[in-house]
């Protein structure tokens, strides 16, 4: 039997959090991808370059967690073991660095269903907007997960 | 220099994202791989929960294969130049499995002081199965 996922999730706003880059997931993040370069791992290369410090690399804004989206999960009326990454997408208005503090505010941006060849799928896309101290945008975090019903 | 990146000028349609190969993906790199990114998902750890769910075994989070395409862009476009990044995760990628990142310049365009080039790029398995396929754009620095 199929579950039933609670389409009222479309359009609520979670609530906003805070990080700060932290210097060593930086570089935890980029060791555990296995990718050496240095702009993302030797400080002394970072203060060197055009940004004066580390950059994070592309994909670091997966980071930006609150709860694992456990919250968001529980309102759609599912739970982890049923949830696959379909698609992600970062866009990026500038190099993440550490020390830097932001706001981080998600939302759930559509809910659809459809049945693909593995049988019936609901499709959750969340968009997360990352604003700095001046509120200027430096982030869009795009995800789409996937639950099989 | 590996990592000095390339300027607008030195990129032509059609160029190729210089392949980078990862892998065989080992249990050990999803679990430092859950540890950086905090995602903690039994699925790529837990054989056991993995079959429960109904997936056989344990996989590779999409993340990581994104992550893996990310650093094959960076060491191609240089670091800080990705500006977009999207991608679909088109199948499964397996303890074993080995990564080949690659991808192609489709457009280039400039205004003003923004010289955008726009790739399609994608990650395929050892069988040649496209794991990840997906879009990118790189703001690079012109000589002009």
């Amino acid at each position: 039997m199929p579950i039933q996922i609670n389409k009222d999730v479309k359009g609520r706003e979670y609530p906003p959090y805070v990080i700060t880059v932290e210097r060593g997931k930086i570089k935890e993040f980029a060791r555990a991808i296995g990718d050496p370069n240095p702009f993302h791992q030797d400080d002394a290369v970072g203060a060197a370059s055009e940004w004066g410090d580390l950059i994070a690399p592309p994909t670091f804004a997966i980071t930006f967690r609150h709860d694992d989206g456990g919250a968001m999960l529980r309102d759609l009326g599912t739970d982890i073991s049923r949830v696959l990454h379909g698609e992600q997408e970062f866009e990026l208005f500038r190099p993440i660095k550490p020390g830097e503090t932001y706001l981080c505010r998600p939302r759930v941006a559509d809910v659809y269903e459809k049945t693909g060849k593995s049988g019936p799928m609901a499709f959750v896309v969340r968009e997360t907007v990352v604003t700095d101290r001046s509120n200027e945008i430096v982030a869009t975090i795009r995800g789409v997960t996937v639950i099989r019903l | 220099m590996k990592y000095a990146g390339r300027y607008f000028e030195d990129v032509q349609v059609g160029d190729e994202v210089t392949p980078l190969v990862k892998g065989p993906i080992q249990q050990i790199q999803l679990t430092r791989y859950a540890g950086a990114s905090g995602d903690f998902n039994p699925i790529h750890q837990d054989p056991e929960f993995a079959r429960n769910a109904g997936m056989g075994d344990v996989f590779a989070h999409g993340m990581l294969s994104m992550g893996f395409l990310g650093q094959a862009l960076t060491d191609w476009a240089g670091a800080g130049r990705v500006c977009r990044f999207g991608v679909r995760f088109a199948a499964l990628v397996r303890l074993k499995d080995t990564v080949t990142c690659t991808g192609r310049v489709v457009s280039k365009s400039s205004k003003d002081d923004a010289h955008l080039v726009e790739l399609e790029v994608w990650a395929q398995n050892q069988r040649g199965e496209k794991v990840v396929t997906g879009k990118a754009t790189v703001a690079l620095p012109s000589r002009a």
